[in-house]
């Protein structure tokens, strides 16, 4: 074989590739040919699936920007390391399999392609780290696979189930087993060559473990010990090359599509939801079928490994609602599975004559393999079923509050929330099916243009006491301050208002309000999945603060400075649009205001989601607690990117709910690390945590202030009212 | 079937009602128009009964050009067509007037079945769709919280006080609906869509034939005394005396013990 190479021994360590197998060349090629082929026909028939249906999107631009989210996420995979013991685990499985590869393409580079030409590389010093490198990652894959069995078959976390039923599948046990027999014959096999070789090639110690296993051969003869050899070896072989065979029609495939869709991840601000373009011409709204959804959405089920992690915080499905966003996805992907054969049947007849059309006629006639069977001779298609109300059912659709836990945290970038807006907008729009309370809440938006449906011209009613003037009044301020709903008409929300316009004027920003020309800002219409009232609520607003010239913008209602900050725009109303805990931090920092009396008592600060996962502004309310002179802080468990959401997101505001109650849920998790004040920055948050707090009956030692309401008590600059004693003195007639 | 609904336009109920300082009227700006919850009912009731029973509706209603918003509305909620009678002179109309312009744009209109909402809540005055029937000399049933159609059979529900009248009937009828009967549904999309593009016909009082002599008149609007404050019983700290104090204002003061 080699070639002028200087031969293997002390100082030019190293080891025959083939040893005990150089006769199983030709064999070797054959079935990697017949693997690669079974490979090839399950990825292009998937690959047809994935492009038969769908409305299109465009996911390939920007290819900078999207190699930097698969290094990230599909290569260093830091989603998935978030979690310590599935992160270690699929660590260990993932990066031992790479490093593995990698030294198998380097022995067949060596082998196949530098040493015909006399170059042997594998040698000497880099040889020996090289075996111990290959080594401790198999047996990194090897912990790895047997951390996996022991988490899905003894542990069995909730996340592997819904509502305790096991989800796994025969493909999750084999997948494993797999991976297992892999490295155990890749262990034994080396192990046997250094039980005859050991004499000569003392320095295979360095191939640690197969040496050390190779103490287990102990005195089994040398003639038996490579027959044992080669019998492992093609044990070994026709493992591996089953599992490439294998991975386009099992779970392997999110090897491929995982990766895949870190790459396709949207590019958009977090949350942004696509806009419906022409009411006037389009003829159906939202997504009724599986067709409308778009490609993309429909690959994401593809991707989705079942790995729990969307399930393990969604604050529907934790307090036992029938969402769960994994059962979703998968439901989606099942349809999928279900009607994908006939779409790629029909796409390639339409296609005619095309060489791809006609080699998938071929594979659909030679198709063996029932499950993705696709639609030739004697096919039965499954039993036609609704996407909406069979697939999904209502109550998934509706439980979700959009909280984004599961989209922040799925280790496939998967993307559940428009999916859920795009059915949503089929029902509320389509066929204005949908909960009472929430048309209620629509009629209210639209007659009154807030959702409780106070009369519009009370909107500016909590002004009065503080004296803020109307952009009528005044134009010529440096911010909007967009007070929101529940800024103008919620007693609590309008308290809130109150204390930050006073932080305001304290701090002499020159600000001012639209009074009643302010609309609602419709993200309880645009998530409910009325994305007709929305558009019509955003246009009143942009046309209102573009006819002022507004530039900046303040909100005290993280749904409204999301929708202004990222639908808005859509609309081509671009603002520059601040949350007041950003500007308060900001004031606090350069010294405009002073929070100098102390405000005793355990805070912990809930993050809301329409903030937090969807804005990324976690440190500035923090640092606004932490410069409150005498505040304590805690935080909750779940706190930054997974935190728990108060309930009130997703128009769910606005909803009955069933089932245990999730700002409840929120409340004993504050109540857990014996905090008496749960700072929010959100008013739908507020009410959420104060009605939590009074289920838990806590109202005598907690309570749920805004940060403003905090800051503003800190400033010490009013005086606290004392309670009006009615009787006091006669009332003048 | 040939099924009519009569909707009236009226302030949203949370707008805020200003009267106009000469008494005439009130202040229209920055009032939110919406449909008269009332008739919201009979438009649903119309809509289900063509869905059970074929035919079509028809929106009849009578107010400035505002008002085609509301009839857009209706058309939206999935009737067919509607008639606008938009006359100037018919503006301050009393129930009287009302019902016979109604009565003779309908009479020109095929009809089986007429609903009106019990009563409007701008003026309260809970007459048009008896009146209505009367002109019209069909059978009528108001406040209806319960109806089943079969054939030209009509059983209707009207709660009294403290029972219920099940009243059979037949068609023609008019009904005149009121909480309970249903719950209105959301227009959607591509009903507000296409509920542009459904023809309304333009009538006036004129080409009804129909005088718009009002058979009584609003004198003057004014509007209702602020509410005095709330008084806070201070005499003694005692529940007892509390108690004392209330007797004796409530008798006293108040005059209703
Ligand atoms: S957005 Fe939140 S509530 Fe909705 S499915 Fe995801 S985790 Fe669950
Ligand atoms: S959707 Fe994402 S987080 Fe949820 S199970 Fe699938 S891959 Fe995991």
């Amino acid at each position: 074989m080699a070639h002028g190479i200087a031969p293997i021994g002390i100082g030019n360590e190293g080891r025959q590739v083939f040893w005990n197998a150089d006769s199983f060349e030709l064999f070797l090629f054959l079935f990697t040919g017949i693997a690669m082929v079974i490979f090839a026909v399950g990825l292009f028939r998937r690959w047809q699936m994935w492009t038969a249906m769908g409305k299109p999107e465009i996911r390939m631009d920007n290819v900078n920007e999207r190699l930097k989210l698969l290094w990230r996420n599909g290569i260093l995979q830091i989603k998935t390391w978030q979690d310590p013991y599935p992160g270690v685990m699929h660590g260990m499985i993932f990066f031992g399999f790479f490093v593995l590869i990698f030294g198998a393409a380097f022995d067949a580079t060596e082998f196949h392609i530098t040493e015909p030409f006399g170059i042997a590389f594998l040698r000497g010093k880099f040889y020996l780290v090289f075996s111990m490198i290959m080594d401790l990652f198999g047996l990194f894959v090897l912990i790895g696979v047997l951390m996996a069995l022991w988490r899905r078959y003894i542990l069995r976390p909730d996340r592997l189930t819904y509502k305790g039923q096991p989800d796994s599948t025969p493909d999750d046990a084999i997948v494993l087993l797999l991976i297992l027999g892999i490295i155990v014959t890749g262990f034994v096999i080396e192990a046997l060559r250094i039980h005859v070789t050991w004499q000569q090639a003392p320095w295979e110690v360095w191939s640690f473990v197969g040496w050390n296993l190779a103490k287990a051969f102990a005195g089994v003869e040398p003639g038996s010990a490579k027959a044992m050899h080669a019998a492992t070896w093609w044990i070994h072989t026709f493992i591996a090359l089953g599992f490439i065979a294998y991975i386009p029609y099992s779970r392997l495939m999110h090897i491929i599509t995982t990766p895949a869709n870190h790459f396709m991840t949207t590019l958009k601000p977090v949350g942004q939801l696509e806009p419906i373009a022409d009411f006037e011409n389009a003829e159906s709204f939202g997504v009724g079928t599986l067709e409308e959804f778009t490609w993309k959405q429909i690959f994401d089920s593809d991707a989705c490994t079942r790995c729990g992690r969307c399930q393990d915080g969604c604050p529907a499905y934790l307090t036992g609602k029938h969402l769960s966003p994994k059962k979703l996805v998968q439901d989606i992907k099942t349809y999928w599975l279900e009607k994908a054969p006939a779409a790629v049947a029909a796409k390639n007849a339409a296609a005619g004559d095309g060489k791809l059309a006609k080699l998938g006629r071929i594979l659909d006639l030679v198709s063996l393999l029932g499950k993705y069977k696709m639609a030739g001779e004697g096919y039965q298609p499954p039993a036609e079923r609704a996407l909406i109300g069979e697939v999904v059912d209502l109550h998934e659709l509706w439980d979700c509050t959009n909280c984004m836990y599961c989209m922040e945290n799925c280790s496939a970038s998967i993307e559940h929330v428009p999916k859920i807006v795009g059915m949503r907008q089929y029902k509320v729009l389509m066929d204005a099916d949908f909960a009472p309370e929430l048309q209620l809440t629509y009629r209210n938006m639209e007659n009154n243009s807030n959702p409780w449906g106070v009369g519009s011209h009370l909107r500016a009613d909590w002004a009065k006491e503080v004296g803020v003037k109307t952009l009528a009044e005044d134009a010529n301020v440096e911010y909007l301050f967009y007070v929101g709903c529940a800024g103008s008409f919620d007693d609590r929300g309008k308290k809130v208002s109150i204390a930050f316009a006073k932080i305001l004027q304290a701090a002499g920003i020159s600000f001012g309000i639209l009074g009643t020309e302010e609309s609602c800002c419709g993200d309880s219409a645009m998530r409910g999945g009325n994305e007709y009232l929305y558009q019509t609520l955003a246009q009143a607003n942009i046309e209102v603060m573009k006819a002022y010239g507004v530039k900046k913008i303040i909100a005290t209602c993280p749904h409204g400075y999301n929708a202004l900050k990222k639908d808005y725009p859509n609309f081509d109303g671009n603002f520059e649009v601040y949350h007041h805990t950003e500007i308060i931090a900001d004031l606090i920092a350069q010294g405009k205001i002073k929070l100098q009396k102390p405000v005793e008592g355990t805070f912990t600060y809930h993050d809301s989601c329409f903030l937090g996962r969807y804005n990324n502004v976690y440190e500035q309310p923090r640092k606004i607690l932490a410069a409150v002179p005498g505040a304590k802080t805690v935080e909750m468990a779940r706190n930054h990117g997974k935190s728990f959401c108060c309930g009130a997101g997703g128009a769910r505001m606005w909803m009955e709910e069933h089932g245990d109650r999730i700002n409840d849920a929120r409340a004993k998790q504050a109540i857990d690390v014996n905090a008496d004040t749960i700072a929010v920055g959100c008013p739908f948050c507020l009410t959420m945590m104060s009605d939590g707090i009074k289920d838990h009956s806590k109202e005598e030692s907690m309570v749920a202030l805004d940060l403003a309401e905090i800051v503003w008590k800190a400033m010490g600059l009013e005086e606290e009212k004392a309670p009006v004693e009615v009787c006091a003195a006669p009332a003048e007639e | 079937m040939n099924i009519i609904a009569c909707v009236k336009q009226v302030p949203d109920t949370e707008a805020q009602i200003k009267v106009k300082a000469d008494g005439s009227g009130i202040e229209e700006g920055g009032i939110k128009w919406v449909m008269n919850p009332y008739d919201e009912f009979g438009v649903e009731e119309a809509l289900k009964l063509k869905e059970k029973a074929g035919g079509d509706v028809t929106i009849v209603s009578i107010g400035p050009a505002r008002a085609m918003e509301t009839i857009r509305t209706a058309l939206a909620m999935g009737a067919e067509k509607g008639v606008h009678i938009d006359d100037p002179a018919l503006n301050a109309a009393d129930a009287y007037t009302t019902a016979a312009a109604l009565a003779a744009a309908i009479k020109g209109l095929p009809y089986d079945i007429i609903f009106c909402g019990q009563r409007a809540i701008d003026d309260d005055s809970a007459q048009v769709g008896a009146i209505l029937a009367e002109i019209l000399g069909v059978p009528q049933v108001t406040f209806v919280t319960k109806l089943e159609i079969d054939g030209t059979k009509v059983k209707a529900v009207r709660p009294i006080e403290g029972a219920q009248l099940v009243i059979e009937t037949s068609l023609p009828c008019v009904i005149t609906a009121t909480k309970g009967l249903n719950e209105p549904r959301y227009a959607s999309l591509p009903g507000i869509m296409k509920a542009k593009k459904k023809p309304v016909e333009a009538k006036n009082a004129a080409a009804l034939g129909v005088s718009t002599d009002a058979k009584s008149k609003v004198a003057k609007m004014i509007p209702p005394p602020a509410r005095p404050p709330g008084k806070i019983l201070c005499a003694d700290d005692t529940p007892e005396g509390k108690a004392a104090e209330l007797a004796k204002l409530l008798r006293e003061e108040a005059k209703v013990i």
